[in-house]
């Protein structure tokens, strides 16, 4: 039982066997190379990948990167969250009017073309944009593009509010290397179970559970997936892990992968974020050069070894069976569960799949124990969490915090509260699907169950502010234009009901509640994944909170 | 294993699912993206069921059942969102499905008019270049079937999903119709098609144009 074509997975197996490039990373080639995808390269990747042309054309029309014409300069204008919340989208009209080019579209005479891209985790300095690899971000910015003189924005260092960081550490491999020495894999894994380790990708599922379920699946051999793909307008966690912790990730990689029985790791990075790939290869260069990854790490007999695969833009593929889908290089699409990726993954073998911040957590945990890492957030969920904040706060950034301070001490204490002496009028925590917590609410404390409580959940842990001058009408259409263009197409709700539900709010007349809150159902009973049955979140918490800004009939 | 379903006690073999249970045991449960030749695919959500303790409705095609589950085919609010899927469907195509296909039988099935959520629906688009198949893209409700016929059934991997959203779609090959495409007019995906999107052509009608152009 399975929706991912065995087929195709099974041809798929076979080229990689030969050390095939995926269809997708070709396809990636021919756009980077031309700045357009033609038949004639469809039918050459078709070729070289080993798979149908059809498949192969299914998949170069699926991704952000491989659809949008390219120009000679290609300019990518970031339509997150963060971005909306700093200009009301008034730095999409500038530069697209500047430029002369809509949206999507290329210049007449191949010079310039204009795409739009969610999200470039520059959110402490929204607004940004991106013109090849350079990522400009903050006041300034329209300038820049239109005069063509971008320069590379910079990124504040993580912060650690901990005595002694956990999730900010370089990573320096002494976690495997105690665990190899120390103790047996069996234990690790009692270790992690015992630490109650909760994915930190949103949904929050127990990671010894999923050890435990990798671990005794049949099928040889096992593999670790590293989640990435850090879709959430407004976060830009795992961006900063992966380009300031290379290390840390391929040791919690390392460290899964040992207990559960894996010798291969893929990273699936965004091509949103360029500086991620080379930072995880050249990591991953370091430890092999050092003995920490590769055959017989540390004369153990251990053997690991990781591929770092970029992703072509698509906010879906970060669920799980979706990145499987991607990693492989097909289509982006969800499928039903089971079976479950710890029972059939990739290449159909069973795959252990981690969000990048929870790898991070087991380096700990192997150095540690399981007592001291429940002790870092005393009477909550177990270890930290890294928190970060828009352009909206005084000192946005990167934070490693304990579970259950408040919402307003994250607000007020760590990031300073707004600039410009603004207010506080809404806060969206844990990305697009996260509900939204009004400024009366903000002693919410910060953990699953509490914001649970409010229609909240902590997500993934972006903490995106509206101030006082937004207009939530506005907030409504953006997610829901968000929701709608990042819909996978596979389950019907999804892809039509965010349509719609996108067209409710912007088709300029008023918004039939009864009818909203039977498609919001809707979407939140039958959609196959988490998008379709997300999404409303924020739209309930909007009704309930912001009613008379709605526009309802 | 035993399983119980609208109160009717059925014994079915483990791995089953929902759905074929409630077939087992008599019940209808209403499906698009459904066809027993083909792995299931849990796209359609039109198959939701009750079932004791759920926390809400589930898919019955892609959910395995339990010892002692209890299914409730005739669920209120399973009825009622199904339902609402199928009227988001309609409200995708240009046109009403023929009365003869599987969509317009489900959509009587829910006694649904004309629905109630309005906006974009899809470009009429057609593919008349195969002498036995026919391409109309505008009725696709992208249910998979003919994609997994083609892989599952014949083997010949000439189509794929296209797009992404509310613009997905089907093509064959590189999108230049099922002529230049890999298609050996099996006939498998007009077969399986719920909505006539991909069609046979009928011959009398050729021979009847032909006879048109004679005069």
């Amino acid at each position: 039982m399975s929706s991912m074509s065995r087929n195709l997975i099974e041809m798929i197996r076979r080229h990689h066997e030969q050390d095939g490039q995926t269809a997708l990373a070709l396809l990636k080639e021919a756009m980077d190379s031309r700045g357009e995808i033609t038949d004639d390269d469809r039918r050459q990747v078709a070729e070289r990948s080993g798979l149908p042309e059809a498949t192969v054309y299914g998949i170069s029309t699926f991704y952000d990167d491989l659809v949008q014409p390219r120009g000679r300069r290609h300019v990518r204008v970031c339509t997150g969250t963060a971005c909306f919340a700093a200009t009301h989208d008034a730095h999409v009209d500038a530069i697209r009017d500047g430029l002369g080019v809509a949206l999507g579209e290329r210049s007449a005479d191949g010079e310039v073309s204009l795409a739009e891209t969610v999200c470039l985790g520059f959110c402490h300095a929204s607004p940004a944009a991106r013109d090849g690899d350079v990522i400009d971000a903050g006041p300034g910015l329209v300038e820049r593009v239109l005069s063509g003189t971008m320069r590379d924005a910079g990124e504040p260092a993580p912060v650690s509010l901990l005595d002694e960081p956990v999730l900010t550490l370089p990573g320096d491999w002494a976690g495997l290397r105690h665990a190899l020495r120390e103790s047996t894999s069996e234990s690790l894994l009692e270790a992690v179970k015992d630490a109650n380790v909760r994915g930190r990708g949103g949904a929050g599922f127990s990671a010894g559970q999923k050890w435990q379920f990798t671990h005794g699946a049949e099928g040889a051999p096992k593999f670790v997936a590293a989640n990435g793909d850090e879709g959430d307008p407004g976060s830009y966690i795992d961006k900063v892990l992966m380009e300031s912790s290379p290390h840390l990730v391929l040791e919690g990689m390392a460290l899964a992968g040992w207990a559960v029985g894996a010798g291969h790791g893929f990273v699936l990075t965004r091509s949103e974020y360029p500086r991620s790939k080379p930072a995880l290869e050249a990591a991953a260069d370091e430890a092999r050069a050092a003995g920490l990854l590769g055959d017989d790490i540390l004369g153990t007999g251990f053997s690991f070894d990781v591929t770092i695969v970029e992703g072509a833009g698509s906010y879906v593929v970060g669920e799980e069976t979706a990145l499987l889908a991607s990693l492989q290089g097909l289509r982006g699409t969800v499928s039903a569960r089971p079976p479950f990726p710890a029972e059939r993954g990739i290449f159909g073998l069973p795959t252990l799949v981690h969000n990048i911040e929870t790898l991070c957590n087991f380096p700990f945990v192997a150095m540690h124990g399981a007592e001291a890492y429940r002790a870092l957030s005393p009477g909550a969920t177990p270890g930290s969490k890294l928190v970060c904040f828009n352009e909206r706060f005084t000192r946005p950034g990167v934070y490693e915090v304990r579970f259950g301070t408040s919402v307003r001490a994250l607000c007020e204490d760590v990031a300073g509260g707004l600039r410009e002496g603004r207010a506080i009028k809404a806060v969206q925590i844990g990305g697009p699907l996260g509900g939204i917590l009004p400024a009366s609410k903000l002693d919410t404390v910060f953990d699953f169950d509490e914001l649970a409580a409010e229609g909240c959940m902590v997500g993934h842990g972006g903490i995106v502010a509206f101030d006082d001058t937004t207009d939530m009408a506005a907030v409504a259409r953006h997610l829901l234009h968000f929701g709608a263009a990042e819909s996978c197409g596979k389950c019907f709700p999804c892809r039509i009901g965010l349509r719609r539900a996108h067209e409710m709010f912007a088709n300029g007349t008023t918004v039939d509640r009864a009818l909203l809150e039977e498609l919001l159902e809707t979407l939140e009973v039958a959609s196959l994944c988490a998008h379709g049955s997300g999404m409303p979140a924020p739209i309930r918490s909007l009704l309930a909170h912001f009613p008379e800004e709605l526009g309802l009939a | 294993m035993i399983v119980i379903v609208d109160g009717v006690p059925t014994t079915v073999a483990p791995g089953t699912t929902v759905l074929e249970a409630a077939r087992a045991a008599g019940s209808y449960v209403p499906t698009l993206c459904f066809d027993d030749r083909q792995a299931p695919f849990g796209a359609c959500r039109v198959c939701l069921v009750g079932v004791e303790g759920a926390p809400g409705p589930i898919a019955a095609c892609t959910t395995p059942v339990r010892d002692g589950m209890v299914i409730d085919t005739h669920d209120d609010r399973a009825r009622r969102i199904a339902a609402n899927v199928v009227e988001l469907v309609l409200s995708e195509l240009p046109v009403e499905p023929a009365e003869h296909t599987e969509l317009a039988t489900v959509a009587r099935y829910f006694e649904l008019g004309a629905p109630r959520w309005t906006g974009a629906v899809h470009a009429v688009r057609h593919g008349d270049d195969h002498p036995y198949l026919s391409f109309h893209h505008e009725l696709c409700i992208s249910c998979g079937r003919c994609v997994r016929a083609c892989d599952e059934v014949q083997g010949t991997f000439a189509l794929t999903a296209t797009g992404r959203g509310f613009d997905a779609n089907v093509a064959a090959g590189l999108d230049e119709g099922f002529r230049l495409s890999a298609c050996v007019a099996c006939g498998a995906c007009a077969d399986t098609c719920p909505t006539d999107a991909i069609g046979e052509v009928v011959l009398t009608s050729m021979l009847e144009g032909d006879r048109e152009e004679e005069r």
